[in-house]
């Protein structure tokens, strides 16, 4: 009897995990497609958490204003590819470094993000909150024991990334579209010469980057939390780019590896709420730590587009 | 040809930071024609060509397509009018699919979506009516580099294109696939394709083109009908003055008798085996050089010419085997070592491992002399006797330069070259390793880069050379073997008995095994 018992708070336990983990997961796996689509076509933006970052302020920032989480989701996309198109405009149309952009891109909306909640809020101690996309039970497949829980009453945003892993994969695997971004980023010199326009179809994927990595920042703010402050992302962008290595740039693999890591970072919560005498910060490492050991084994096991991170000049080969 | 071209290039000129790369230059091209554009490195086809397809913009002059002018067009353009250029650094994706690549930036019917498969059968069709083999669904990366020039040809005729415009074709080619490659042309002319060979070698030109045009400095210095031309004649117009005959047979016989130096090679290499890394190793290669003796091994690069070199240098250490200077084993010995044993290299690849760029010429002379007392005593560098001895390899191997203060970087390849053979070669030395010496030369750097190999071989120093052109290892060595994989094939006697075909087999790597078996 008591076993029954036990067995059955144990899958509670167990499907509330699993349900923290895919909603962990979903920022990671959005912008990882994102960085995905834009590493695919040679662009090597290290500015992800710069992007989540903008992102996740605009979509505040507007949700707040408005009290409409629909028109900060909006201002959440824009907000990302403001941010990436920065990148892109430096890094592919000026030929820039793209490392040392993507590291500046970081520092930037990290500081314009803070100085702007700082000039719109003042020092306050109470946060201002903002509108929140509640969990949508789906119907009938939500009731589902245990996968119910887990996948089908996530708020729309998981939803959405995994729908954007199917969608990302059709691109890759069986629209001429993917076959352009591959060859962009393998060998521009002969995309040019089959007359595609390199730049262009750079600053659409660096767009699409943008998108998707507005979106994931606005997944933050408008999906979980309901409210912005200094570095709201917390490295999740940084971890984001490990998502995509690990997932070797496929939509799946990323989807996989950004499951991995928000299973660590949902085990951190719960552990830094188990009152074990454990200083919280400790926990707190956990996903980082988790990141490091992940590069760690995958090392050497991934191949990179051969012209990942170098711009695009046609007169030089 | 009095038929009205189909192409016509006028007054065509073109300058690179006022160095002026095309001077005026004129050409034209017949329907159903193949024309070669012959000269030597430097003299402009590259660029003339590049100014055809859209590359480049000329300064000045007209091109005349078909009947309409042509200008200030990019390489989109030029393939919408049936201009297609393979160029000599493949233009293909090696992750995507031949078919993916053949159809790259077009918008198939379905598009975004392509109907793969329906694409993959109009390839196989185009294929078959060009005699042009090739697997849609397989990925470039795993393709050998003719059917990677072949993949690139699909792709110019998918493209309808009715001039195709082919860049060195041959020089990565072996000679079996050099054949196919001109079969290919010729079933693309008999379907009324124009084809520009821009190339420097002569035999190909006589053997296959319709009419030539020879490139000198920049300018036009002949076009003639292929039928009455001779090969002598053409490299006269090449390169202005008569060319020396580069022939081993006039080189004076080695002037040591090989008894003297009794049963004791120069060089003996017994069953060296390198675990491939990457697909590259060596399987139990034996050969042996004596003194006075230009031993050839030829082959397509990358079939482990590069390792074996490398483990003759001492920067490679053979997993097992034994290699023998004069008789004396020098296992464990590095580079430096083994130089003191009498040892030169001459690297395939001088701006990677055979010169210091940044390093001015007295510095580079220094580099293979850091043993010699003369330059360098107590660890100190005697700054002028460098700058000397470099001064008198200068003269003697007639290196064009402002003096030996000059940066190597400056040079042109051919000097950079007489260069590296000046500090290898002038300390007198018993084994050379000389890997591709000729690379990337033009006529006249080959010539003189070859007579100072002779000269050693009439020293009576131990030469290896290890080439990808037959040619040159013809005009050389006294036996020659080829290199497939890894595994080296006995030698054969360069002389009236040596089976060409058999050779270009083997570098296809059929009949390695038999060979292997047999010896």
């Amino acid at each position: 009897m008591s076993d029954t018992q036990g067995f059955a708070a144990l899958l509670g336990e167990l499907s509330t995990f699993a349900a923290a983990s895919v909603r962990m997961a979903a920022p990671l796996l959005i912008a990882g497609l994102g960085e995905a689509i834009s590493e695919t076509a040679g662009i090597l933006n290290i500015g992800l958490e710069g992007i989540m970052l903008s992102g996740a302020f605009a979509a505040f920032i507007v949700a707040w204003a408005t009290q409409n989480v629909w028109l900060g989701i909006m201002a959440g996309i824009a907000g990302g590819m403001l941010a990436s198109l920065l990148h892109a405009l430096l890094g592919v149309g000026r030929r820039a470094d793209q490392t040392i952009t993507g590291l500046a891109l970081n520092f930037l909306a990290s500081g314009l993000t803070s100085y702007f909640f700082l000039m719109a809020f003042g020092r306050t101690t109470s946060l201002p909150e903002c509108p929140v996309l509640p969990a949508v039970e789906i119907p009938l497949l939500s009731s589902i024991p245990f996968f119910g829980p887990v996948l089908f009453s996530q708020n729309p945003f998981v939803y959405f990334a995994f729908v954007a892993t199917g969608l990302v994969w059709l691109l890759f695997r069986r629209s001429e579209w993917g076959v352009i971004l591959h060859a962009a980023g393998e060998n521009p010199h002969a995309a040019d010469s089959a007359g595609l326009d390199v730049i262009r179809t750079r600053y659409v994927a660096a767009a699409a980057n943008g998108c998707f990595g507005g979106l994931a920042g606005a997944s933050i703010t408008l999906g979980t939390l309901g409210f912005f402050m200094e570095n709201v992302t917390s490295g999740k962008g940084y971890i984001a780019l490990v998502v995509v290595i690990l997932g070797r740039r496929q939509p799946f693999g990323v989807a996989l590896a950004a499951l991995l890591l928000g299973a660590a970072d949902a085990l951190q919560f719960r552990m830094q709420t188990g009152n074990s005498g454990i200083p919280s910060q400790v926990f707190i490492m956990f996903p980082y730590l988790m990141t490091v050991i992940v590069l760690l084994f995958s090392i050497g096991k991934t191949r990179d587009p051969a012209s990942l991170g170098i711009p695009f000049d046609r007169g030089r080969r | 040809m009095v038929v009205p071209a189909m192409l016509a290039m006028r007054d065509i000129r073109k300058s690179f930071a006022g160095v002026p790369a095309n001077d005026g230059i004129s050409f034209d091209v017949g329907e159903g024609e193949i024309h070669a554009l012959l000269g030597e490195n430097g003299a402009g086809k590259t660029t003339l060509m590049n100014i055809l397809y859209g590359i480049y913009a000329a300064d000045s002059g007209s091109i005349v397509w078909r009947g309409e002018v042509l200008g200030g067009h990019g390489p989109k353009e030029a393939i919408a009018q049936g201009i297609g250029m393979v160029h000599q650094h493949f233009m293909l994706v090696p992750t995507l699919s031949v078919s993916e690549n053949i159809t790259l930036g077009l918008k198939s019917r379905g598009h975004p979506f392509p109907d793969r498969r329906r694409l993959d059968t109009d390839i196989l069709e185009l294929s078959a009516r060009y005699g042009l083999d090739v697997d849609p669904a397989a990925k470039v990366a795993s393709l050998s580099v003719g059917e990677r020039q072949r993949v690139e040809i699909m792709k110019l005729l998918y493209r309808d294109a009715r001039l195709l415009i082919l860049d060195e074709p041959t020089a990565v080619l072996t000679p079996g696939e050099t054949d196919g490659l001109f079969r290919v042309l010729a079933t693309c002319k008999g379907q009324g394709h124009s084809v520009i060979l821009i190339t420097h070698r002569i035999s190909e030109v006589l053997a296959f083109a319709d009419r030539i045009t020879v490139l000198r400095d920049g300018a036009r210095v002949a076009t003639l009908e292929a039928a009455g031309a001779t090969a002598a004649g053409l490299s006269t117009l090449m390169i202005g003055r008569e060319l020396k005959s580069p022939a081993r047979r006039t080189a004076p016989a080695a002037s040591l008798p090989r008894s003297a130096a009794g049963d004791r090679a120069g060089l003996e290499a017994r069953a060296i085996s390198l675990r491939p890394v990457a697909g590259k190793g060596l399987q139990s290669v034996s050969f042996s050089v004596a003194p006075g003796e230009i031993f050839g091994i030829a082959g397509v690069d990358g079939n482990g010419q590069k390792e074996l070199a490398e483990c003759l240098l001492g920067l490679r250490i053979p997993d097992s085997g034994k290699l023998l200077f004069g008789g004396l084993p020098v296992e464990g010995l590095g580079p430096r070592q083994r130089k003191r044993r009498g040892l030169a290299y001459v690297s395939d690849d001088r701006h990677h491992d055979g010169l210091v760029l940044g390093f001015d010429l007295a510095e580079n002379y220094l580099l293979g002399k850091l043993d010699d007392p003369r330059f360098v005593r107590f660890g100190l560098v005697d700054r002028k006797a460098c700058l000397r001895g470099a001064g008198g390899a200068i003269a003697d191997y007639h290196v064009k330069t402002r003096g030996p203060t000059e940066e190597v970087r400056l040079l042109s390849g051919g000097n950079q070259q007489k260069l590296i053979l000046a500090r290898e070669l002038s300390s007198g030395p018993a084994i050379i390793v000389a890997f591709q010496p000729a690379r990337g030369l033009d006529i006249g750097a080959t010539e003189f880069v070859h007579e100072r190999l002779l000269e050693r071989r009439a020293a009576g120093s131990s030469v290896l050379l290890i080439s990808s052109d037959m040619d040159e290892l013809l005009g050389l060595a006294d036996r020659l073997a080829v290199l497939h994989r890894g595994r080296l094939s006995p030698a054969y006697d360069n002389d009236g008995s040596l089976d060409m075909m058999r050779i270009g087999l083997l570098m296809g790597g059929q009949g390695m095994a038999e060979e292997a078996c047999a010896s």
